[in-house]
């Protein structure tokens, strides 16, 4: 190799450009020995497809005699990503252990009634160069399969088997038991506290109810999940009319015959459905404050420290993501936007956004300023995490609840258009990647029974204005906040206190006279 | 709808690409199109994909486009230049010319750059690798015309002006300290710095703090009249793109450049790879970070794709995952029955003339031992006994997983581009297809035999490494005594 690697230096320049060399294997093996750059003799040449105009193709959606729907768009390209979404998630759990979908979705895809093991379902799914995942969210679990389109029939037969007929095995579920213990050892030991913040903020703005409870397995109840549990929780919710067939790249007769065949009569392994016992709550937003007393001083993992801060989310109610008000919080949440204050990117991450402006450009002194908007079908949150040094927890509180009460006040021509573009943009890049319009499409679908296309999304966009903005401002200040605090918290502020500057005209904390401060 | 409107939509992009975790350092796979089986019989096959057109404009510049029809798009300019081209005295200089890039021009301030990019909905953005310098827009497509002249703006009239130098100096300090918390770029860092030891590739890719303070408009200027040349520069564009639209944009922005180098484009300067390890033991961090690499190929090289399926076959594990992902990888088989370790990544790290092909590891301190036999255990069967069905196997998922990769107008157009520095020319997939179909069991054991068996390995290791064996036992394991 050492004479092979010199010779290389010398004629790098010369190899990469093409002249490559030509040596025979002694054992007259079938790899051939040409440079990657040099064309490979003897390859057929190849015909490729041109593309007429922009894409224009609608969503199909069919509803079959079981109630499960089928959704489908078309998209150009030799793969396709078909996938089950189903109306459940950890906000059903209510009379169960909380944990059945974290432990579903970690379950997804062993064996089933046709394969003996998660290891034959890949096997399977690589002969159509295909992979398979599932994840589940407060209110959304997802199998999705991405695979070549001729093994379109394959592919939703392993999806029926998999949903509907899991054999939850002792082993696997002992399995399961470890990979989500170490899930939840990572989360607590992972410098960004980000997800914990999500869950906490999430407890206080819910409590005890629905989108509230916990997303994450509780470490208590690890143990008490089996198969029984299981099939307990799973035959009041995997039913079909709780289901959506969706496909990205599929053509829709196509899809809808593979899930007659495959769907329509299948018979969970769980037996009948009990659809009756599903839990109809709706999502009662309480406000309230999660505390979690943390020693953050020596979260780094390696010898560089991390310096120690204290995380907090506060959040007010916005609205369901089937209300009209659902675009203009959208905006809104482009308008404050924020991120690190130190973080990767140039131009684009929202350099003009209200978060970076008011907050990280004139306090240095903050780490995180960051808009985020979790909406549900019927009810959503806007929270503002932000992180800062112990010592200035108060100061960063308040800097946050005054920007709470700064969004009820008019928003300026040329921030409102740049955070509608900005949202149009972020929305239709996100869209060119095949997965996240499955995923749209069936979270739409199984939400509403049917899809608002990227346009129309947009056109919606163009048409807000700032009064629209002042208005669901307005609305969402009169709720009772959210708030979650990580980290060292003497210096945060009462949640009595954080109500009060809220519900104030300037967001200011009550003055508190002390002697000694 | 939600989904898809909420900032930040994770689950979205995450999506079916969790398996296909990817660092700046795990190699990227040189990717082609979509996938179709190639017919030797036939003399045309159709490929569902839209052709990637090339062309040359006359001071060498190439400009390479594949249109998709989106209504948005990616267009970037993939340049021939990376801190390999650096010495020890301006080491860094690469780096921050990325960094000055977006401080403004002769054209416009930092902040009306900012403001047009924002106003647009777009996204500009910036990475320098060793051997490759990047600079890349995303944007609507009916803005390309405005992305492409922003890119010519930046890398041709840059002012790096004296104070926004200054004010760069803290900001990459402070890149460093960040970098720094990182382990696994620690760990890389520290394992190019012993297998290249004493050569442009073991620098960094920062350069030391002592630079980054130095550094001089001058040192500035010359890396752009000495690497910034049209022969060197790939302008490629993925998504909503006319290619001729695409080429009249570049000849109006780009043919000032100049062409040819004067006496040829400065050497590439060579880089040895000497086995060798850097141990940095520190107990009070509760995990070991170990990365162990072999010398393997260059981009180019034939070999190179029989490694990457070989890179494959040993696979990457998280025990997040659990059992039962990533059953065609035994080493993952055996971490999760053992509980061997936290993570492991198979890599290939490619260069022009070199690469690194290994394994990194993350593990509890008490595991290490165990865990680095069976790495090597797995090293030596890939070298002696792989069966065709393992590869078989292998090749299926390195196909999948280099394709499933294409989505989107960035990560095809980031392939476009690189392909087109690395191999001149952007392969076809089918051709990839029949590259990778060609290879057996045999491949990989007489590939794997050259490169690995009996190799010196270059070791980095970060962290609780008490049990980590000596160099000369770990050395003794490269190999198997047969009778």
């Amino acid at each position: 190799m050492a004479t092979h690697m010199s010779r290389c230096r010398t004629w790098s320049r010369l190899e990469r450009f093409g002249i490559a060399a030509y040596r025979k294997y002694s054992s007259g093996g079938g790899y051939p020995n040409v440079h990657l750059s040099t064309p490979l003799p003897g390859i057929p040449k190849p015909v490729f497809a041109s593309v007429d105009g922009q894409e224009k193709y609608e969503t199909k959606i069919t509803t079959l005699e079981n109630g499960l729907k089928v959704a489908s768009q078309n998209k150009f390209g030799q793969f396709c990503t078909v996938g089950v979404l189903i109306n459940s998630g950890s906000r059903h759990e209510a009379k169960y252990p909380s944990g059945i979908s974290h432990f579903l979705e970690k379950l997804a895809f062993s064996s089933t009634a046709q394969y003996g093991s998660k290891d034959e379902i890949l096997l399977t799914l690589e002969k159509h160069g295909g992979i398979c995942d599932c994840q589940t969210s407060r209110d959304t679990t997802m199998y999705a399969v991405s695979a070549e389109v001729k093994g379109l029939e394959t592919v939703v037969s392993l999806l029926s088997d998999a949903v509907l007929q899991p054999r939850l095995l002792d082993e696997e579920v002992e399995m399961t038991r470890m990979a989500v213990r170490f899930e939840l050892e990572d989360l607590n030991m992972r410098p960004d506290p980000e997800p914990l913040l999500t869950e906490m903020i999430h407890a206080a703005a819910y409590r005890g109810n629905t989108v509230g409870l916990p997303r994450f397995c509780p470490a208590d109840n690890v143990d008490k999940i089996d198969k029984k549990v299981l099939h307990g929780y799973l035959c009041n919710y995997y039913c079909p009319e709780r289901m959506v067939l969706a496909g990205v790249g599929v053509e829709h007769e196509q899809l809808l015959e593979c899930a007659r065949k495959y769907l329509l009569d299948a018979k969970p392994v769980w037996g009948a459905s009990r659809p009756d016992n599903v839990d109809l709550s709706v999502a009662q937003y309480t406000g309230g404050i999660v505390k979690m007393e943390k020693d953050m001083s020596d979260v780094s993992l390696g010898p560089t420290p991390i310096p120690e801060l204290t995380h907090i989310m506060i959040g007010l109610e916005s609205c369901s993501f089937l209300e009209e008000d659902f675009i203009p919080f959208a905006v809104l949440n482009m308008m404050m936007g924020g991120g690190g204050s130190f973080s990767a990117g140039g131009p684009g991450k929202g350099m003009f956004t209200r978060l970076y402006l008011n907050v990280l450009n004139r306090h240095h002194w903050m780490y995180n300023a960051t808009s985020y908007h979790h909406s549900y079908e019927d009810s959503g949150l806007l929270c503002i995490h932000a992180s800062a040094d112990p010592r200035q927890v108060r100061e960063m509180v308040e800097i946050i609840t005054r920007e709470f009460i700064q969004m009820g006040g008019s928003a300026g021509e040329m921030e409102l258009e740049r955070a509608k573009t900005q949202l149009k943009s972020m929305l239709m890049m996100n869209l060119e990647s095949r997965p996240v319009i499955f995923e749209d499409v069936g979270r739409q679908v199984l939400a509403t029974g049917k899809r608002k296309l990227p346009h129309e999304l947009c056109d919606l966009i163009s048409s807000v204005t700032a009064s629209d903005i002042k208005r669901v401002t307005t609305k969402m200040l009169r709720s009772k906040p959210a708030v979650a605090a990580l980290g060292d918290l003497t210096e945060l502020p009462t949640y009595e206190h954080i109500q009060a500057a809220l519900s104030s005209k300037d967001g200011r904390l009550p003055r508190i006279y002390r002697l000694f401060r | 709808m939600a989904a898809s409107l909420q900032r930040l939509t994770s689950a979205g992009r995450s999506l079916l690409q969790r398996q296909l975790v990817k660092t700046r350092y795990v190699n990227r796979l040189p990717v082609g199109p979509r996938r179709l089986l190639a017919t030797p019989a036939a003399h045309h096959v159709v490929l569902n994909v839209p052709e990637t057109k090339v062309t040359t404009l006359e001071n060498g510049l190439r400009v390479a486009s594949e249109d998709s029809g989106l209504t948005t798009c990616t267009v970037g300019l993939w340049i021939d230049a990376g801190s390999r081209y650096e010495n020890e005295r301006n080491n860094g200089t690469a780096h921050f010319l990325e960094h000055m890039a977006f401080k403004g021009t002769r054209k416009r301030s930092q902040l009306d750059l900012e403001l047009e990019i924002e106003n647009i909905g777009a996204h500009l953005n910036a990475y320098t690798s060793r051997e490759q310098t990047v600079y890349y827009a995303k944007a609507f497509s009916k803005d390309l015309p405005r992305a492409v002249e922003i890119l010519a703006d930046i890398i041709q009239n840059s002012t790096l002006g004296e104070a926004e130098i200054e004010r760069e100096r803290g900001v990459i300090l402070r890149e460093m300290q960040e970098v720094e918390t990182n382990l696994q770029e620690v760990v890389f860092d520290y394992l190019h710095a012993t297998a290249y030891q004493s050569t442009a590739l073991g620098r960094t890719i920062l350069g030391p703090t002592e630079n980054i303070k130095t550094i001089n408009r001058g040192d500035l200027v010359e890396y752009i009249t000495t690497h910034y040349k049209g022969p060197r520069i790939v302008l490629a564009a993925a998504g909503g793109v006319c290619h001729q639209e695409l080429i009249s944009l570049a000849k109006y922005h780009f043919g000032r450049l100049p062409s040819r180098d004067q006496g040829g484009a400065p050497a590439l300067p060579p880089c040895h790879f000497t086995g060798s390890e850097i141990r940095v033991r520190d107990d009070k961090m509760p995990l070991a970070h170990i990365a162990i690499a072999v010398e393997a190929v260059g981009w180019s090289h034939p070999d190179t794709l029989p490694l990457m399926v070989a890179n494959t076959l040993i696979g990457n594990w998280d025990r997040s995952f659990g059992g039962g992902v990533n059953l065609s990888s035994k080493l993952a088989q055996m971490a999760c029955q053992g509980n061997l370790c936290h993570s492991f990544q198979s890599f290939n790290t490619c260069y022009t003339d070199t690469g690194l092909w290994g394994l990194y590891m993350v593990c509890e301190p008490g595991t290490i031992n165990d865990m680095m036999h069976f790495t090597q255990m797995e090293w030596m069967s890939l070298c002696t006994s792989v069966t065709e069905s393992e590869v078989a196997r292998a090749k299926n998922l390195l196909k999948t997983n280099m394709l499933l990769h294409l989505d989107g107008s960035t990560p095809i157009c980031e392939d476009i581009g690189r392909q087109m520095l690395c191999y001149s020319r952007r392969i076809p997939l089918h051709e990839l297809e029949a590259r990778i179909d060609a290879i057996d069991a045999h491949t990989i054991k007489e590939v794997c035999t050259k490169y690995i068996y009996n190799r010196a390995p270059a070791i980095a290791a970060v962290g609780p490494i008490e049990q980590l064996p000596d160099y000369n036992q770990i050395r003794s394991g490269m190999f198997w005594m047969r009778s």
